[in-house]
């Protein structure tokens, strides 16, 4: 392992942990007054230790919430019921695990993903991995502005003014050229998403249905069907994206996280995960609304409006509003994934607080993805909702490589030395998980070779 | 006779956002060239490649299929 080095600050004292520095009243003016916040008690500074830590756990997580996601999560609800309830369960400390190895490479590090691999792994894989990375994510960018569009067009907007105008305001929360600026915009726009447990609570589902379906896997009518396996395998690919690996780590260290806040951001992290998988919850019970009243829908959109006669304008409105809100969340994320990927790649300067001038090549990049995804979706005729489904599909086998580069790298002494490296349950773990990842994507292939086998 | 001072202070602690704390020695790959060739490193990346290859051309294939391409 070899250590950069560094200049210290004056002013600053550096402990075992240098966030949580405890210093003299005598010392406590100069530097530490101007740049930091000085308490007097121990679990003040944990609470502010913690919310300074805050946010790339939660934004990584609810992002992925996005507008395939809130189709997918709907569409399972709606064709199987409370029947996949439990998939959410068995994803969330996977989904927790994997994000806490990123967290962590991100922290010791101070880089982001796809550089590491292309430090480590050389040119092709670094470039394969960012051709995968940029692919997925352009794909997925379709499916958010097709959700504006469509959202918006059922609220009578014309999509000709709703993309555009939301690629611009996407690009404007990004070049104010402060990182804490874009992360408390994006924080609010998470803490929306509470509406879907209002929603979720308005369509009156059967609670102790629910309690059960959650911790008791149930087979749907019909058995394991090809669309159920399909439907499962979209799933996992929504709740658990490539674009998170490479997002959250990059996040981290644009964020600057020390050594010491690694148990905060692992906390933020938990969080994240825990209201995620909440959020995908009501989205099923929202479409489980659906499931009960013979409702048959294509999209979120076409839902709201098949609901609008039993559950009011409110309602119908809300659906739409947290659909455009799903798909900003996730825009924004994901551009930035790829912006901050490819600029690690490319060895450009990428940070959210350099302006346009600085990072020219950064949030070129950035405004490239969404203004071609956004007029991709301008083009008429193009299949939506099969693009919706796709992405998560391919999303969910392009996840395995991404992962096999995160267990590799934590398994790399020689970088990381012995304190953060995976412990034989972090390899376990995660072995597991991507054994199952690669089961279910095999499954998958067998739909694909042998379509009749399930039916 | 020695005097004794009250050195009794309130404890205080000063918490510094990450963005304006001073920079921190962080694991580099700098002169370490690639990562080593262990067969566990060899085998998955094998694997890798033959599995990205396969699953690329299923999927290509099941979305023309739905797609109404491929009948």
């Amino acid at each position: 392992m070899r250590l950069e080095k560094v200049e210290l600050a004056a002013g600053s004292v550096l402990g075992a942990d240098p966030a949580l520095d405890i210093v003299s009243p005598s010392d406590a003016g100069s530097a530490t007054k101007e740049k930091g916040i000085t308490v007097r008690h121990g679990w003040q500074r944990h609470l502010l230790t913690f919310l300074m830590v805050f946010g790339p756990g939660l934004i990584v997580m609810e992002a992925d919430n996005d507008a395939g996601a809130v189709s997918t999560y709907m569409q399972a609800g709606g064709q199987y019921g409370l029947h996949l309830l439990w998939l959410l369960v068995v994803l969330l400390p996977i989904c927790y695990f994997v994000q806490e190895m990123v967290a962590r490479l991100g922290i010791a590090t101070g880089k982001g993903h796809a550089a590491m691999i292309y430090e480590r792994f050389g040119k092709w894989w670094g470039h394969f991995s960012l051709f995968d990375l940029m692919l997925v994510n352009f794909l997925t960018l379709i499916t958010e502005f097709a959700a504006i569009s469509l959202a918006l067009s059922a609220l009578g907007v014309s999509p000709y003014i709703a993309v555009p105008v939301a690629a611009l305001g996407l690009t404007l929360m990004v070049i104010t050229g402060s990182y804490l600026r874009w992360e408390r915009i994006v924080i609010a726009l998470c803490l929306m998403d509470l509406t879907w447990f209002w929603l979720a609570y308005k369509v009156h589902p059967e609670w102790a249905s629910v309690a059960r379906n959650t911790v008791v896997p149930t087979m749907p009518a019909g058995g394991i069907a090809s669309s159920l396996i399909f439907l499962v395998i979209a799933i996992v690919g929504t709740t658990i994206a490539p674009w998170q690996l490479f997002f959250q780590q990059s996040c981290v260290a644009e964020k600057r996280l020390r050594f010491a806040d690694l148990k905060w951001a692992r906390l933020d992290t938990l969080i994240g995960s825990v209201f995620t998988v909440c959020v995908a919850g009501a989205m099923m019970l929202v479409g489980n609304f659906g499931f009960q009243h013979g409702i048959v829908f294509q999209d979120p959109a076409q839902f709201a409006g098949a609901v609008l006669p039993m559950l009011g304008h409110v309602t119908r409105n809300a659906i739409l509003l947290l659909m455009v809100n799903a798909a900003v969340l996730g825009t924004t994320a994901i551009s930035l994934a790829s912006a901050w990927a490819y600029g690690e790649v490319k060895g450009w300067e990428r940070s959210l607080h350099k302006n346009l001038r600085e990072a020219p090549g950064f949030y070129a990049t950035y405004i490239s993805c969404v203004g071609a995804a956004a007029a991709f979706v301008l083009v008429p005729h193009v299949p939506l909702q099969l693009v919706i489904l796709s992405v998560q599909v391919f999303a969910g086998v392009i996840l395995p490589s991404a992962i096999i580069f995160l267990q590799l790298l934590l398994n790399d002494r020689e970088l990381l030395g012995e304190r953060w490296v995976n412990r034989p349950w972090n390899n376990f773990i995660n072995w597991t998980i991507i054994v199952v990842l690669f089961a279910l994507s095999l499954l998958l292939a067998a739909q694909v070779m042998l379509p009749n086998l399930f039916n | 006779m020695a005097s004794v001072q009250n050195s009794y202070e309130p404890q205080r602690f000063s918490v510094i956002h990450p963005l304006d704390d001073v920079a921190e020695q962080k694991c580099s790959s700098d002169g370490l060239g690639q990562i080593a060739m262990t067969r566990a490193v060899r085998i998955s990346l094998g694997v890798l490649r033959a599995y990205l290859v396969l699953m690329t051309l299923m999927l290509c294939y099941r979305v023309l299929q739905l797609a109404g391409v491929l009948r």
